[in-house]
Formats: C-alpha cells, structure tokens, sequence
C-alpha cells in the first residue's frame, strides 16, 4: 500500500546511523549494527511467522512462538533453539529459512508467504549481530527522545523541525522554503476551521507586519467557534455518528445533541483525557452532569437493528463488539476485533482479553432490537417546560384512572368511559414522548451481566465465564479504578499505557499534513507501518501526555491540550514549507513521507461543498442543532427501502430541506446509513455504518460531474457571480481578479487571466445566441437570481465561476 | 507526453487511486477512447474461462421449494408437522419461533422436466426450462445467517457483519475494467410486483468497504440521470461545457507546471473521462436502437410493471458488450413470509423471461462464453408454513439451511445440478456448497485464486471468502 520509505534503500543505512547515533548515550545494542529489530526484523516475523508461531494460541505450530524472547531464545521441545545470538550455525531459524528441503523449508510453501531474498538475508544479518529483540514499539510507554541537534540553526522553528530535518538530512534532503503569505492564509483557514479565508481574512494577514503575525494568526482561528466544527467532522467518523439507526429499515434517530456536545468540548479545549473519560463513561463519573450524561452517547453511536424475525441477544452482542471494536481502533489504534472469533494473530491479544474488554461494554441497560422508532432507551429526554407540564399532568390523570377502574362499581358503561379516557391520555402522552427531542446515552443494568467468552464469536456460543479487565501485554488498571468501563477510560489515558498518546497525535498530524507518521493510523500493531519518524511520534505522543514544555511536568491544565499540540504543528516550520515538487523530490520520496516540501493534498468531502457555499455567500453559519437534507438529485433513498408500509417509519423517503437549511456546512447533512449522502461518498466519506479514522483519497471521474452538474455548485457559481458582479472592481481585469482571488486566495498570474478572459469571452458568446439556456442557468437553486443584473453578463461570469470552483487548486489544500 | 520519472511514479502509486493508473494507461496509448483500467492483478492466477459477471440477485429469499428443488416425496408429508429428527434444534427466525405448530407444505406448483438434461422445474419458470441445458443448478447452497440483513451482507459481502467490500468490489480492484469510459462495477435495481412490503437494501451491498472507494459500485438509474449528475444542468450544453473543460484543463496545467505535483495530469484526466461518460453511459442506456424483437425477447414492459427488470437485464447485456467487468441486478420482493401463492408468481412473472432471454442473447452473439452469470437469493424458505396453511394460501419464513442458485457461462459445466437435499428441502444430503464455496468458485471462473486476492487493512491481509471456501471443481469445465 504505502510504500514512502522501502522506496529509498540506500537512505536506511544512513537512518539507521543516526538512530545508532542518537541512543548513544543511553543503551547502545547490538555486537556490529545489524538491521533494526523494529523496524526491519519484526515486520518480517510478524508478516511471514506469527501466523503459526505468534500469540494465537489455538493455530500455534510446533508450540513454537517468536513473538516472545522466551520462544525466540530457548530451545524447543525437540531441542533445537530458533536463535542462537550471534551464532548463525546454531540457529535452527537460520537453517530452516535457508533449507531447500519442501519438509523443512519455512516459511512452508503452503503458506503463501515465501521470504524474499532480501528478507532472509535481513533474518541472518539480524541473528548475526546479536540478535537484539525487544517488544514491538508501541506497547512500550514512549519516553521523550532527546531534540535533535541539527546542523542548520535557522531553519527549525520548535523540536518538531529538529526531528524532520535530521531525518532529510540522513536522507541527504533539504527542506523547502516557507510558503507564501496566501498560501499559508489559506491552508491555516481550511485545516483549522474547515473554511477558507474571506478576501478581508487574507488581506488582514497579508497586512500584518507584526513579525508574530503568523502565531497571532493561529491563535485567532483557534479560539475560533468554527475550530470545534473541523475537529468534530474527523471525530464523527471515528464515532460513527449517523442520523440514523443503520441495518435494515434504517430508521432516523437524533444524536444532534451528542455532536454540539463534541464541538462544544473542542471549542473549550477540553483536555484529552476529559474528553475521553466524559464520553467512554461520563454516566459513571460521581453525581455525573447532564453534559456528562449526553458525552456519553459516543457508544450509542452504533448501528441498532430493527429487522423482523431478527435474533435480539444477537444483535446486543453486535452492539457490543462494535463497542469494543470502535474503542480499540480509536484510542488503542488496535484492531482488536479479530479477538471476537480466536486469539489475535499478530497482536498480543488473546480471545479471552477480547471478552476481558467487551465485559466493560456489555452492561449496557439496552434492548437488542430496539431500533425502530428512532432514539432507543437508555436516552435523555429533553421535553420543553410546557412538554414536561403536559405529561405529568397526563401521567396523574392516567395514574388516577386507574386507581378507579379495579375497586369502583360494576357498571359497564361507566367502566367504558374509564376505559376509552384511559386509551386516550395513554395515546396521547404515547405521542406526547414521540416529539420530545431526547438523546442517547450510556447507562448500565443495575444487576451486572455475566460475561462469557464467545466461542467462534458466536453470541449463543459460551465458554469460559471472565471478567472485565485491560490486555496483560498492556499495564493493568491505575491502582484504586473501578473495574468498569469508568476505570477502563482512566487507563486509556493513564501514563503507562503507551498507545493512546501516540495514536492520537499521530490523527491530528494525519489531519494537517494529509498522512500520519504512522501511515496506518488505525493499526498501531505488528501487522501496521512503521513510523516515518520514531522519535517524533514518540516526542509528541509525550508532549500531548503530559505537558507543553519539553522535559517538564505539566500542570493538569496542561495535559492532553489538543489546540497546544495543534499550535505546535502548525507553527512549525515543516508545516509552514511550500508544497512545491520538484521532479528529485518526486522521485525520492512520492509521498512526501520525509517532509522536504509542504504537504499538499486533495480536501476532505464535506470540505469541498463547504468552501463553495462559503466563497458564494451562501453558508449559513449556525453551529449546531438537528441535521439538515441540503439537495439530492432524486429521492435515492425510496428506491432501496420503498415498502407499502414505510409511513410506520421514519427516514424512509428523502424530503429535501428549504432555506437557510440548505446552506449549513456539510458536517450537519442527514446522514442516512443504507444510503449515504452522495456528494460526501463520491469523494470518499465513509458510509459511518462502523468506526473510520482514516478516508482514502481518490480521483475519479464521477467527483468531476458532482462539481461540474450538482445544483449547489451552479447554485454557488451564481452567487459567487453577483458578488463578483457587486463587489469587485468594475474593470473586467479586476473582476476576472477577484473571482480568482476569492477561491484561491491569490492573484492569478498574466498567463491565467488570459485563459480566463477566454473562457469568459467564450460563455458570452455562447449565451448571447441562447436567452433560454441564459434564463435556465440563472434559474438553478432555490435562492433567486439577482434580478437587478443582466441575465447575459451574470450568466458568463456564473459559468467562469464554476469553472473555478473546479480547479485542482480549489478542492486541494496545498 | 510525460517523462519517465513521471511515468515511474505513476506506477510506484498506481495503488492509491484510480487517477494514476488511468493516467499511465492515457499515456501510453494517446488517449484510445476504450482503453481499460488495469486491476492489482497484472496476470490471472489461472486462465480466466469469464472476463466478467452478471449476477441476477433476488432479494428476499427466493422459495427453492418452489421453484428449484423438486421432492416428489414431499407430496406426501403436506399437512404434516415438521419431525424433529428433520429439524434438530435448527435455531428459527423471531416470526416463526412462536409457532405452536409447524405443517409441512408441498410446492402448489406444477414441475416438469425440461432440456435434454431432464431438469426439475416448477411451472412458474417457463422461460428458464429453455435454458437448462446451458445452466448449472446448485440445490445445496448453504449459510448460517437467518435474517436478510445479516444474509444479503454475508453472501455480497463474506461477512455477515458490514465493513467488508462486495464481490464486484473485490473484482474491480483485482481485475480494473475494460472500458474506461464507464465504471467497472455498476448496480441495477428493480422491485418486484409480488410483494410490494419487501425488504429494503442497503449501499453497503455494493458498497468497497475497507477497499479504495473508487471500487464501489455505480448505481445506474433509470430515468434522465442513469449515473447521477451525469446530465449537465439546465442551460448548459456539450458545447459550452467543452469550452469550460477546456478552460479548466488549461489553468490546471498551468498550476502543474508551478506545483508539480502529478496528482493534476490525474485531475485533467478524470474530467476528461467524465466529459467522454457524458456520451458514453446515454448511448448505453439508450435502448431505443434495440430491434423489436430483442425488446420482445427480453419482455421489456412499457409500464414498467415488472420494476424494470427486463430492461436491466438487457442494459446488463449492453454493459458487458461494452466492458463493464461486473453488474449487479437487484430485484426485491421474494420475501414470502404468507401469500406465498400469489406473490411468488408476480415475482416470477417479473424474472423468467427476461433472465431465460439473457442467457439466449449473450449465447447467440457469443458472450456466454466469457461471461459468468449467476442466479439467486440471499437464502431459501422453510418446509413448514408460516402462519396458517389453508387450502389454497400459506407462507414460508427465512431458511439458510438449504437453497438453490443457477450459474451459467464463462467456466460453467451447463446442464448439470449439484447437490442433493433431503425429501424435506430442509438439510442437505450431498455435496454441500456453502455461500465461500460459491464466491471461491466464482472468482476461479475469472482466473483468480480466492485464496491470492487479498488486501491489507488493520494489519490483516482479508479476502472475499475470509478464512473459507473451497472451489467447486464439479460446477467447472
């Protein structure tokens, strides 16, 4: 998949110098330097071995295990010992890697796994040098690296500079120079708060001579309420946030609250490790507050099925195992989940310590198949005072109905009357909780469940009774934490447990420069990448953890402080670079692993409707409040669940918003599971059916017709027009200039006025033959063209305007 | 032209989207109009009897009772319950579990022999008793889900759970596609007039999971758009949107030539593939240059009374004609919980023909060959009746014990059946394919080792048949 470093053979050499170098002082390995156990040794065991001599112990051959010193050391049953160090002759793992014999050979052939020539010379240079073997690198706390010294003085702007410049210059790279003014305007706007720089913003941060103008500049937009929003979109992935139940019928349901709340906490810098403790467990905090109730809806975000004739204890062990599943990949960057069937292939992670871990989720005070009319108990109702008014007098009246039915008279008319009242206070207040807007949210059964581990993953399957607790390859539970899904929210963010800090540094480095150190960022295990930089990930992981000042303890106040740890990258210098390629970049490093240039990157989905109805003027801003169904071509969703009785449900039939509801940034469109919004899924958005914390990015034919042909690009290209029309100078130049200036953020060259002059020329002429075509272009969308300007000339610059809107440079971040 | 390093990092990234391997290809042969997309797959593992599919979906859960599996014998226990010794604890679905009684039902149908094979078929599929001889009957399929949620996912899929990517999914990404001018992987659907209740489906069954995006299935439409926004809107025209693209790729170049980044020689190229789509998919959809009697031969209903199953089938056959490496038709309505009688004709009376008529048609103009054709539900339906059995009216719940598929063309033995069940249709007696059999085996038709298709995420190499699935060497020529 990711091939950045394997690229660059003769820069491993050099890198493994550096690193020989940096652990000098402290415990420098091996006899001669061999290859890196972690980097280049495990990879291959994990890759081609664990599969039979790793930690499952069910599929385990020979009893031979190589994912642990103690296999790799000590002789086997039958006598012989894998690794002998330093002695190539004595190891048996030596003599069967080269062995040509079909009955000895490993890996065998029937694998499928053959070891290629320069991974087994790699093995035997590996036994060769000492053999040096340590556990894989994230299951190991990080420890703060030393800064590097790095030869150039003036290039680094904070620590993160003096990793990256000590890993090019290993590599014999330079960094690039620091990117222009507009450029670097534009992409703190889009990365920080999702939106681009009006002509004013950039102007202002064009103007401002104050040599910290730049750091002043960051600290605006992140005390900006638009920051919260962008941090929210990546956290809806991971979170699965969706408007509606998923599976089958796919009813809507309402966790709108649950996303201000998230936006909310960002806004607020809410610290990490709050952040994951309210919503893992905020039910469980002591005298937990409404907020903290609501937080807690993170695990309600899963799908919740509703399908006749389904199986409920089924469907709970669903909800469950997503639960942990979602949970291992966000915070652990684990998959976990193949724990649910058998012991982890590669992974320190046994079936039994999967089940150790769904015990904390499997208490949930929740029904199997409860999807079917929208949000599902447990929730928080949130009735208006007249709401609330309104049902307790109905549930006295019901109450005192029936007080009076079992003791008084006989009477069968009089027993009618109590009845038929009954049924219609029953109906009403049945409809009366219908309206009331309510949220999902964690609350475990008063009576534990006893949890058994699943034999095969099978929900009606149990074996072994076990009780909830951490993995033991990873510290146990802080001494003094409950042994519930409370205490297991402290542990993901204690000190000692080593893969929270750095997997979530790393999603905030993938956030801003388009790809993670460690490129896998939802696998930090045996089987994930490597990190581009180590130390640098380790570094950071420990600067989120605990504090801003390197080697310094923080204060609470400063731990897990997500906008420090954006400040920091932001304002480094490897961020600041220009994305220029030159053709020796391309060719050393593709994708721009080591960082020689700026990154540059296509935007996310939701990014690129957001920029047009910005630019346009057409984006109302409201931060906020319950999903809105911006337009789609066609009622898509009927066609794949139309049913004689869809009126029984909801979310059955696409019904378009109107008004403002129409231009709300695209983190607030209805999200519909079974059917997702097709301008966010052409380009990439997830179906948020289970957890993501990574998209593709790809470049297809059918993301051109959604910005060349949907109604909210030529709807924005008008708007955008009578701007142009309004607002720039009168001069064609100028206004050729200002439309270029307000999507780019920069003045276009001669070269690309005169290829914009021609497209323009070329449209007047066009729809000077064609008043019809003229009025049906004017007419797209539900906001009314501006009636004071000629239909002629707003038509030309509506089309040059779309043209623009679909400019590499407009849905790119560079 | 590009230069070499270009070209170089082209094929370095080639894995990371679409754009980069259309690019190479764009490059090497000045812009041919129909030149494919390579796949991950530079060499079929084994020789590839079919290039591509067609897969006839029928959702809901076909009754193979009904249809597929003849038992004679069954005549003989209708009315009568169940025995236990036929069920043996077999777990049943939440709207039949409540059942106080379970009376076995023999088909109300009429089976006759057909082919020079001697085929079982029930009188409702006339149409497909023309083609036995060129189809392969599998009465043995089985899976262990029981809803259609979990059931429609686990046989598109591998997986019951969501996350996975479909079979057409699996096939663009291993095999890319003929014709770049229209997707690899497109998706047909229809509901059926037998059962207008039905289940609903779901994106995620054509859906690319953990697979790059762009192997998702392209759901065509009927109607102006067949792909959505492929239309330009109101008042613009192939005229002035060429101007535009023009407009577009020159300032794109432009930017290249400041930015280097590759990434823009793609962009050009995606919109020039989406100006050429623009022409490309109406021609296609465009039926109206099929002679009479095709349209005749296919049933194609101007009122459309069958959901527009007939005209998919015939759009599927253009699509293959043009390269289109796998299309998934859909057809809802076979979920015959009660009015099974009434209900499953109308379902019938919407497939027979037009599927009967696509076999003819692609062996006729000799595509059968390499195209691999598949029939079939998620699951079949159970002996017993759900709800009361009456005289003339009865329902059948969800059964994943057994149930029936045809397969037909590129790599299958025609006029053969596979398998055996009890005189119950209940279990299975005799050589049973499970739902991994059946995609390993399929896959294999299109040269590919189920085992060797694979891709990485979270550290573990997936494919199409998980940990499973053994070919069916006796389905194969």
């Amino acid at each position: 998949m990711i091939h950045g470093i394997q690229l660059l053979p003769n820069c491993r050499a050099r890198v493994l110098f550096v690193v020989v170098t940096l652990v000098a002082g402290g415990q420098l390995r091996g006899e001669t330097a061999g290859p890196d156990f972690g980097r280049e040794v495990r990879p291959i065991l994990s890759n081609k071995c664990f599969a039979c001599h790793g930690p499952d112990d069910k599929h385990r051959e020979a009893d031979l295990r190589l994912d642990r010193k103690e296999g790799v050391f000590s002789p086997s049953a039958s006598g012989v010992t894998p690794v002998v160090p330093g002695d190539v002759a004595k190891s048996e793992l030596v003599r069967r890697i080269e062995s040509k014999d079909p009955d000895e050979q490993m890996p065998p052939a029937k694998s499928g796994k053959p070891l290629t020539e320069v991974e087994r010379n790699k093995l035997i240079a590996w036994v060769k040098s000492g053999a040096e073997f340590k556990q894989h690198w994230s299951f190991v706390a990080p420890v703060r690296p030393a800064v590097p010294k790095v030869s150039d003085a003036q290039w680094p702007r904070n620590a993160v500079d003096n990793f990256v410049f000590a890993r090019l210059a290993s590599a014999g790279l330079k960094p690039s120079p620091e990117a222009s003014r507009e450029t670097l305007v534009r992409r703190l706007y889009l990365d920080l708060l999702g939106l681009p720089p009006t002509l004013q913003q950039v102007d202002a941060f064009l103007n401002d001579k104050r040599p910290d103008a730049y750091e002043r500049l960051v600290d605006d937009l992140l005390a900006s309420p638009h920051y919260g929003e962008r941090l929210t979109l990546d956290w809806l992935d991971a979170a699965r946030f969706a408007d509606t139940n998923g599976y089958h019928l796919d009813n809507g349901r309402d966790m709108s609250r649950w996303r201000a709340w998230v936006i909310e906490a960002f806004n607020k810098n809410m610290p990490f490790d709050e952040f994951t403790i309210e919503q893992l467990a905020g039910d469980l905090l002591p005298n937990a507050t409404q907020d903290q109730r609501i937080a807690s809806g993170f695990n309600r975000n899963n799908m919740i099925n509703f399908e006749g004739g389904a199986i409920p204890e089924e469907y709970r062990t669903a909800y469950v195992v997503d639960r942990v599943n979602t949970t291992g990949a966000v915070w652990l960057g684990m998959s976990v989940g193949c724990g649910q069937c058998h012991d982890h292939k590669f992974d320190p992670l046994t079936q039994r310590e999967y089940y150790q871990l769904y015990a904390f989720f499997n208490q949930v005070a929740e029904n199997g198949l409860d999807g079917g009319k929208g949000n599902a108990a447990p929730m928080l109702a949130f009735p208006s005072a007249e709401q609330a008014a309104r049902q307790r007098v109905l549930e006295a009246e019901i109450a005192a109905l029936q007080k009076v039915t079992p003791d008084q008279s006989a009477d069968e008319a009089l027993k009618k009357e109590v009845a038929a009242e009954s049924k219609k206070h029953e109906d009403e207040l049945k409809h009366l909780q219908a309206q009331i807007p309510s949220t999902m949210v964690m609350a475990d059964v008063p009576q534990p469940r006893e949890t058994f581990v699943l034999v095969r993953g099978q929900y009606d399957h149990f074996g072994e009774k076990v009780t909830a607790n951490t993995p033991a390859s990873l510290p146990p539970l802080p001494p003094g934490a409950p042994h519930n899904r409370l205490g297991l929210a402290q542990w993901l963010v204690s000190p000692e447990q080593p893969l929270t800090s750095r997997v979530i540094a790393n999603r905030y480095w993938q956030m801003l420069f388009g790809i993670g150190l460690v490129a896998t960022a939802e696998d930090f295990g045996s089987q994930g990448e490597q990190p581009s930089h180590p130390e640098l990930i380790d570094w950071l992981a420990c600067e989120l953890q605990h504090s801003t000042q390197p080697g310094v303890a923080g204060t609470p106040a400063e731990r897990w402080n997500v906008k420090a740890l954006i400040k920091l990258l932001v304002t480094s210098a490897t961020y600041r670079q220009q994305s220029h390629a030159t053709p020796e970049l391309l060719k050393k490093d593709p994708q721009n692993r080591l960082l020689a240039r700026g990154p540059r990157f296509r935007l996310p989905a939701e990014l690129i409707r957001d920029q047009s109805l910005a630019v346009s003027g057409l984006m109302k801003h409201r931060i906020g409040g319950a999903s809105v169904s911006p337009y789609q071509p066609g009622d898509l969703w009927t066609e794949l669940s139309s049913r004689e009785d869809s009126s029984n449900w909801t979310a059955q039939s696409f019904v378009q918003s109107h008004g403002d509801d129409l231009y709300r940034r695209s983190m607030y469109t209805f999200w519909k599971r079974t059917c997702p919004p097709v301008q966010l899924s052409t380009f990439d958005a997830p179906d948020r059916e289970t957890c993501s914390v990574r998209r593709a990015r790809t470049n297809t034919p059918l993301q051109a017709l959604v910005t060349l042909n949907d109604v909210t690009y030529i709807e924005a290209s008008r708007k955008l027009a009578e701007r142009v029309l309004h607002e720039a100078p009168t001069d064609f130049q100028g206004r050729l200039r200002f439309l270029f200036r307000t999507v780019t953020c920069r003045m276009p060259s001669d070269r690309e006025l005169a290829v914009l002059a021609k497209m323009w020329g070329q449209q007047k002429t066009h729809y000077e033959k064609q008043p019809k075509s003229t009025a049906a272009v004017l007419a797209i969308g539900e906001t009314p063209a501006d009636k004071s300007l000629d239909p002629l000339e707003l038509a030309s610059w509506t089309m040059l305007a779309s043209g623009v809107l679909n400019l590499d440079e407009t849905i790119t971040r560079n | 032209m590009m230069n070499q390093m270009l070209r170089r990092h082209f094929l370095q990234t080639a894995s990371l989207g679409l754009g980069t391997a259309a690019l190479a290809s764009l490059l090497q042969a000045d812009q041919a109009a129909a030149e494919g997309i390579p796949g991950v797959l530079t060499k079929t593992h084994f020789p590839a009897r079919a290039k591509r599919v067609i897969y006839l979906f029928m959702s809901g859960g076909p009754s193979h009772i009904d249809l597929f599996d003849y038992k004679p014998a069954l005549r003989k226990h209708h009315g009568e319950e169940l025995p236990a010794t036929v069920r043996m604890g077999q777990r049943i679905t939440g709207m039949t579990s409540g059942q106080t009684s379970f009376p076995c039902v023999a088909p109300m149908f009429q089976f006759n022999q057909h082919g020079s094979s001697g085929t079982w078929l029930s009188e409702l599929l006339p149409h497909t008793g023309e083609i036995v001889d060129d189809i392969a009957i599998v009465k043995s399929m089985h899976t262990e889900a029981i809803n259609h949620d979990p059931a429609t996912t686990y046989i598109q899929t591998g997986s019951q759970q969501p996350g996975r990517p479909s079979l057409g999914a699996w096939l663009s990404y291993g095999l890319g596609t003929e014709n770049e001018n229209l997707p690899a992987f497109v998706v047909l659907i229809s509901q059926g007039s037998g059962n207008k209740t039905d289940q609903p489906i779901f994106s995620r069954l054509w859906g690319s999971g953990f697979l790059p995006s762009r192997h998702q299935g392209v759901r065509f439409r009927s109607g102006a758009d067949p792909v959505l926004y492929l239309s330009n809107p109101e008042g613009i025209d192939r005229e002035n949107r060429r101007q535009l693209l023009d407009g577009i790729r020159d300032l794109n170049g432009i930017a290249e030539e400041a930015s280097g980044d590759p990434e823009i020689q793609t962009r050009i190229a995606q919109y020039e593939m989406a100006f050429r789509m623009q022409s490309s998919v109406p021609e296609l959809t465009d039926l109206s240059r099929e002679p009479a009697h095709v349209l005749k031969a296919y049933g194609v209903r101007e009122d459309a009374t069958d959901g527009g199953y007939a005209r998919n089938c015939l759009l599927a056959r253009r699509m293959i004609e043009r390269g289109v490496r796998f299309v998934q038709l859909m057809h809802r309505g076979w979920d015959q919980h009660n009015n099974l009688p009434q209900q499953i004709r109308g379902q019938c009376r919407d497939v027979d023909q037009p599927s009967a008529a696509l076999i003819k048609d692609l062996k006729q103009r000799g595509l059968l060959e390499d195209t691999l054709v598949i029939f079939g539900g998620e699951f079949g339906r159970t002996v017993y009746s759900q709800g009361t059995l009456t005289k003339d009216n009865h329902g059948r719940d969800h059964h994943g014990r057994c149930f029936s598929m045809w397969l037909a063309g590129g790599g299958i033995k025609p006029g053969i059946s596979r398998g055996m069940t009890d005189d119950y249709c209940y279990n299975i007696v005799q050589d049973p394919v499970h739902i991994h059999d059946l995609n390993a085996t399929v896959l294999r038709c299109l040269g590919i080792d189920h085992l060797r298709l694979t891709y990485r995420f979270q550290g573990r190499d997936y494919r199409l048949t998980d940990v499973h699935g053994e070919v069916v060497r006796e389905l194969l020529v």
